[in-house]
This record gives structure tokens, C-alpha cells and sequence, in this order.
């Protein structure tokens, strides 16, 4: 790569956290509760540990090859065709998770907010934008999301500790309260919307010291994690599981219980909106970042500026495929399961088979020696 | 390139699809729902369903009366009461459904409804008696209701709240929304607020309550009880005093009701208010069956001593006093459940304690909503009061 590695440890760190927290943080507690109950945030803790099992094997493959991502390397790994072969599914999964975000923010937003807006001026216009701030370099990429992080953070933090008044602790009890296959295929539900944070495979070779790339993913789970733990909790708490299950965006009704003491806001749902744009800006800017690299790499291509707008138009199309809302979630529900298989499956496999490679390789080192 | 920048830069002058400026908006702030009248079917014009041509919900036709705030009329600021004009427009209609009297009210009305604003729902007794799960669908439904909107009964039909004209206030609604809220900061109701009401009606372990307002005099308003529910619907309401037993059952902090205590030692009765309290309750299964131990304490203080004849508080006195208080707070306390078992009401939540406690017991035995007001109707229960007096204001004897 002739990117300057100017990317530092915070940096990266910041990128991986405004990355995860996105479109996701609204539907969040209505997945988690759907399949634990009561034992929603024990759903969400093992779905933070999948994502982070899946964040710890990316990283480690990256810092293996700190001056390749996973579209370059696995051709190392696998051979050259079985990579490229491989990396079209990546490419395929990341084109596919941006546009269904950006479907996503488009039907909250017409649906809250926006009520007579047409929803492709909503969509289009976050993919325009996202597409615009894509065609910067790495640098500028990581200096914009560290700029959000604080915006995006404090206010939910702010809603989260005013909602806490109306809390009934009685909500979240029993803490364990699901069979074992629910709470499995729940927590991969939950894992899926860490899925952001396969960018690490990017960052890692722009980093100043990606040695430390390891430190920067855990940080970035457990301030991401810890922010989608403390909402399931707080909305179980105050709304209560059979009210959760009635609301399509409990974090959203969260906001909107809230109000600032001594009515000077009555509601806060306009301010969590307007961060909650920002959170899904960064998070679609990164997988549409993510999308042009890799295609870019795939394919040996000089420069990534172009074919940020020519992927527009493909990506808006994928965007504009689920007819209605039940459909979208139950899009997004498989696609998210199945990404997966990209995000954490393929990653593991490539992991094992360079670890045997290089075994194997030891091996016949020290017999020639 | 340069057409391209030309027709999008042109697409923008359109401007914002969603711009409403105030004055182009009915915003509604008040909305009271009665049963309509028998001959309400003939009232209503045919806006959202041919007569007998499509599938009509079932159930009683309600009528709606709103309060649609004037433009311009609405004081900023500090406020002088009573002006001449009023500052809302009363507009009623009948209909099958919340949405569909609305909507025959949109057809009235010039400007686009907006309920954005709106502070508070009152809902005649009657027809909540009848359930009111039928208003929440649309009311969950609609992004712009607030949650923090306040529900209450009325004891009169709704529409006469909604043309009272209290003094104290130029808006009337925002005076009776205003109202609900400092009686919750006072102590005298715990808080309430319809997305806390939804909450309640979805949990499996609790029945919901409402205020219930009563109409005094010609423009004043009394918090006349509190009204509780089996499911949707009403089943009973209280009197007002036993509101602040019911604080004491789900563990509201904040005290505000005070009564009249006798101590044999004194002759006089004196007035002890309730400042805090604590509240513990212990769900436990005594050979099987469900056994419920409220322990309340309470922080308290003499206001008044009845003083027809000299008299003064010695410190021997104060025990005697905190017992009385406790065992009248306990007994009434005690009535309150018993009557709500009677209804098979439980707004006391104590339904949720089990589901979370004992969630094997609740698994096995319980597991409706239904199942558990069976179960509360006989219920043993227990309660436990003590209470401190520590002030006695600054009169010295």
C-alpha cells in the first residue's frame, strides 16, 4: 500500500468504535429481548463475546501481515484464485451490509422523523454523502471519525443516565431466562451488528505501530460493548420485556421517555436523532470505505476516487430491494447472521491454515538445517 | 457534467417536504374520549368508511373533543390569567376508532392535525370501564405522540374537561398537564405518564392505575382518587387518601398525604404528614403458596396540633404517636389490597416480584397475565410499618 502509515492507536481504536456503534443501536434491545426475555443483556454480553472472539482473529491475522488486508493476503494464504474467489464474497457482504443500513436509517428516519419525505432522497442522500467523504485517504478517513466519536458518545451516555430515573430493576430479573438455542442464534444476531468492525483489516496496515492494533481492538469492544450493554439494560428496565417486544426502535422510545430536568427539553428523541445520524454516517462511510479498497485491491486498481461513485448506483439498488419494513428486519436478520461466515468463519479458517503453513514451514526449516 | 450539477442543484430549490410552519398546523393539545350516543352512527359522514359497504370495527363509537391551540393566542412567558379570548378552539366528532375520529375532525379542520404537543388524554370513566386497549394501538403507533403525555379519568365526560376554563391558567389543557405533574413532585400521586401506563398494561405481574379526576365547582379540578385496572379495563377506584397507601405499596419515595392521629396519652388529634418513605417487599412461597411481606417505613412529621385547648407535645409522646401512625397506615394499607384483590387487580405489581424472583414457581404455575389475577385474588399477604417522627415544626411546645 502507498498509504503513509499515520494511523495511531487511538485512531484506530476511535475508527473501530463509531464504525460498530450505527443503525443497530435502535432495534437493539427488541433482538436481544426477542430472544432472551428477561435475559436480554446476558444475550447481548455473549454476542460481545463472539464479536470480540471475531474482532481478536482479525486482528491477529493483520498484525501477521501488517503491510496487507485480508483481500491481499488471503491470496497468500489460499492461493491466488481460491483468495480472490473468497474476497468477492467479502466485497459482495460489505456492498450488501452498507445498503441495508442505509435502508435501514431511511425507514427510521421517514417513518420518525421526515414523515412525507421520500425515502429515496433519505437513502441516497446518506449514500451520496458517505460516497463524498469515501474518496478520502486513510488519513483524513480516520481523522473524521475521531472527530464524531465524542458526539456520538456523550449523548447517548447523557439519555441513558436522565431514562435512569424511570427505572424498575424488577425488569431485568431473572437474569437467566431462555433456552440455550435461543440465546445462541439471539447472540449471533447481536454479534452481526459488531460486524463494522472487520475495518481493522484495513487500518492495521496504515498503522504507525501495528503491534499495538491488539490494544485498539479491545478498547474499541469494550467502550462499543459497553455502550449496547448499558442500553439493553437501561430500556429492559424501564419499558419492561412485553412492552419491548411492541416497539420496533426501544432505544428511540427511550429517548423519547427522557426528558431534560426542569422541562427544558420535554422530549430528547430530536437530539438522539441527529447524533444517531451521525453514528450511521460513520458507520456507512466505513463499509463504503471498506467496499471501494477492497475492490480497488481485488483488482490492482491505481486509485479508489473514481469508483467511489460508481459503486453508487449499485449499492443504492441493493438498498432500494426490501419492499417493506417486516421485510428489511427479516433481511437484515439472515444477512446479518450470514455475514458472519465472512466477518468471523473466514477469518478463522484463514487464521488455522496460516498457523499450519507456518508450522509446517518451521518444520522443513529446521530439517534442512 | 455541467447539466448534471444544474438538475441537482435544482432538485434542492423544491425545498424541505416536511416544512410546516406553525400557523399552517392544528396543533392539538388536549384530547378527551367519551362514548358517543346512541344516534352517533347517523352523526358520522361517510369520510373514512361507506355506510354498511366495508367491515366497521365492533365495539361502541366514541366521541372525541379536542383542544387545537390558536396561533397567536398561545402567551409566552409569564402569564396573566383569564384573558377575554380563548387561546383554544373546542372541536368534537364522533367515530369507530381513535384514527377514524381524527380523521373526521381533519376534515373540519383547515390545517394539517399535528399531536406533537399534546400534554394529556382524558378518558371518561365509563368508557374505561368498558377497556381501553383500544386507544393504544394508534397511539403506540403515531411517532408523534409523546410518551411523557399524562392519561387520566374523568368522572364527568371528558368533553367538559376539555371546556373548563380554570382561572389559574390561560390554556386550559396545559393548566390540567401541569397539574398531574406537581401532584406527582408533591407526593400526592406516583408518577404516571402514558408510556409508564403501557408498560404496566404489557408487563405480566401488574395491573395498571390512572388519576382520577373529579370536577369542583365551576372551574376547578380534584384529584378524586386513583382508578385501577384488571387488564384494559377499569374495575375500581379508590379514595384519595388511599393513594398515598398505594404509594406505599409500590414504593414511592416521596410522601404527601397526611392523617389525623389520636394517642391515648393526648386529647387531641394531630395531623401527621408523611414525608418519605421505604418500602421492601418480599416474595417468598410459603408450602407452595404465593406469600407476600410488605415492609414499609415511614419519615414523617406533625403539622398541626388540633388546638381547641391548650396543649403541648412532651417527648414521651412522639413513640405513641409513630405507633398509631403505623398501625393506620398499615390498615389502610391492608383495605387497599384486599379491595384490589376483590377486583383481581394487582397495581401493586407484586406479581412482578414472583416473575422475578421465583421465576421456576412463575414458569410452572403462573405464566399469564390472566393466571396471575386468579392467583392474586387469594393471595396471603402481610404488612409491616414503622415509622419515625423526627420534626414538629417550629412551634416549640
Amino acid at each position: 500500500m502507498a498509504d503513509s502509515k499515520e494511523v495511531t492507536t487511538v485512531q484506530a481504536a476511535t475508527i473501530l468504535i463509531s464504525t460498530i456503534i450505527g443503525v443497530g443501536v435502535l432495534p437493539l434491545p427488541l433482538f436481544a429481548v426477542r430472544a432472551g426475555e428477561t435475559g436480554a443483556p446476558f444475550i447481548t454480553l455473549l454476542g460481545i463475546t463472539i464479536a470480540a472472539f471475531g474482532l481478536f482473529i482479525v486482528t491477529k491475522l493483520g498484525i501477521r501481515y501488517s503491510d496487507k488486508s485480508i483481500i491481499t493476503y488471503s491470496e497468500e494464504i489460499l492461493g491466488k484464485w481460491l483468495g480472490r474467489f473468497f474476497s468477492l464474497f467479502v466485497i459482495m457482504f460489505f456492498a450488501i451490509l452498507t445498503a441495508l443500513a442505509a435502508r435501514e436509517f431511511g425507514a427510521v428516519v421517514i417513518t420518525a422523523v421526515l414523515l412525507e419525505t421520500p425515502l429515496e432522497v433519505t437513502v441516497l442522500v446518506m449514500l451520496l454523502l458517505a460516497a463524498i467523504s469515501a474518496r478520502n485517504t486513510m488519513n483524513t478517513f480516520a481523522y473524521i471519525h475521531n472527530f464524531y466519536i465524542p458526539i456520538i458518545l456523550a449523548p447517548v451516555l447523557i439519555i441513558v443516565a436522565l431514562s435512569l430515573k424511570n427505572a424498575n430493576f424488577l425488569n431485568v430479573r431473572p437474569f437467566l431466562s431462555s433456552n440455550i438455542e435461543d440465546s445462541f442464534f439471539g447472540a449471533l444476531t447481536i454479534a452481526a451488528l459488531f460486524q463494522g468492525s472487520f475495518i481493522m483489516t484495513l487500518i492495521i496496515p496504515s498503522m504507525k505501530n501495528p503491534k499495538s492494533a491488539m490494544k485498539a481492538s479491545w478498547w474499541a469492544i469494550f467502550i462499543s460493548g459497553g455502550l449496547y450493554l448499558l442500553l439493553v439494560l437501561a430500556t429492559v428496565a424501564i419499558f419492561g420485556v412485553e412492552e419491548i417486544k411492541r416497539l420496533y426502535w426501544p432505544t428511540l422510545e427511550l429517548a423519547r421517555t427522557t426528558s431534560l430536568p426542569g422541562n427544558v427539553l420535554q422530549r430528547l428523541d430530536v437530539i438522539f436523532i441527529s447524533v444517531w445520524v451521525i453514528a450511521v454516517f460513520t458507520t456507512i462511510f466505513a463499509t463504503y470505505f471498506l467496499t471501494i479498497h477492497s475492490v480497488k485491491q481485488l483488482f490492482r486498481l491505481q486509485d479508489h476516487k473514481m469508483l467511489a461513485y460508481f459503486m453508487l448506483p449499485f449499492i443504492f439498488i441493493l438498498a432500494m430491494v426490501p419492499q417493506n419494513i417486516v421485510q428489511l428486519y427479516d433481511v437484515i436478520k439472515v444477512a446479518g447472521r450470514a455475514g458472519l461466515l465472512v466477518t468471523i468463519i473466514y477469518p478463522a479458517v484463514l487464521f488455522m491454515i496460516d498457523v499450519l503453513k507456518s508450522k509446517r514451514r518451521k518444520k522443513g526449516e529446521s530439517k534442512q538445517a | 457534467m455541467l447539466l448534471l450539477v444544474i438538475t441537482l442543484l435544482l432538485s434542492l430549490i423544491t425545498g424541505c417536504w416536511d416544512s410546516r410552519e406553525i400557523e399552517n398546523r392544528a396543533t392539538i393539545l388536549a384530547i378527551g374520549i367519551d362514548n358517543a350516543d346512541s344516534n352517533a352512527e347517523e352523526k358520522e359522514d361517510e369520510i373514512n368508511h361507506l355506510n354498511g359497504k366495508i367491515q366497521i370495527p365492533e365495539g361502541r363509537m366514541i366521541e372525541l373533543t379536542v383542544q387545537i391551540a390558536i396561533p397567536g393566542r398561545i402567551p409566552l412567558g409569564p402569564q396573566i390569567g383569564g384573558g377575554e379570548k380563548s387561546p383554544v378552539l373546542v372541536v368534537r366528532a364522533v367515530g369507530h376508532t381513535l384514527e377514524d375520529a381524527l380523521l373526521n375532525i381533519q376534515q373540519e379542520v383547515a390545517t394539517e392535525v399535528f399531536l406533537g404537543h399534546l400534554r394529556l388524554i382524558v378518558l371518561h370513566e365509563e368508557l374505561a370501564r368498558e377497556g381501553v386497549g383500544r386507544f393504544t394501538d394508534y397511539l403506540r403507533r403515531n411517532p408523534q405522540i409523546r410518551r411523557t403525555a399524562s392519561l387520566v379519568i374523568s368522572k364527568e365526560k371528558a368533553s367538559e374537561y376539555m371546556e373548563i376554563r380554570p382561572e389559574l391558567e390561560r390554556v386550559p389543557s396545559l393548566y390540567l398537564a401541569e397539574m398531574v405533574d406537581s401532584l406527582i413532585q408533591m407526593g400526592k400521586f406516583p408518577p404516571t405518564f402514558i408510556g409508564m401506563f403501557w408498560s404496566i398494561l404489557s408487563s405480566k405481574g401488574q395491573d395498571a392505575y390512572l388519576p382520577y379526576f373529579k370536577i369542583k365547582g365551576k372551574s376547578n379540578i380534584q384529584i378524586n382518587g386513583l382508578a385501577y385496572f384488571k387488564g384494559d379495563k377499569m374495575v375500581g377506584k379508590t379514595q384519595p387518601l388511599q393513594i398515598g397507601s398505594f404509594m406505599a405499596g409500590i414504593g414511592a419515595k416521596q410522601g404527601g398525604y397526611g392523617v389525623f392521629i389520636k394517642a391515648p396519652e393526648m386529647e387531641q388529634v394531630v395531623l401527621v404528614r408523611a414525608v418519605k418513605r421505604k418500602t421492601k417487599v418480599k416474595a417468598s412461597l410459603k408450602n407452595g403458596k404465593p406469600y407476600i411481606l410488605v415492609k414499609v417505613h415511614y419519615e414523617s412529621e406533625i403539622e398541626e396540633v388540633d388546638s381547641t385547648h391548650p396543649s403541648h407535645i412532651k417527648k414521651e409522646y412522639l413513640p405513641s404517636f409513630e405507633k398509631e401512625f403505623s398501625r393506620e397506615a398499615s390498615q389502610s394499607l391492608e383495605k387497599l389490597i384486599a379491595e384490589t384483590k376483590e377486583s383481581k387487580s394487582d397495581i401493586f405489581g407484586f406479581g412482578e416480584h414472583f416473575r422475578a424472583k421465583l421465576p421456576k414457581y412463575w414458569n410452572k404455575q403462573v405464566k399469564t397475565k390472566e393466571r396471575w389475577q386468579d392467583i392474586y385474588e387469594n393471595l396471603s399477604c402481610e404488612v409491616e410499618v414503622s415509622t419515625k417522627i423526627r420534626r414538629t415544626g417550629m412551634k416549640a411546645k
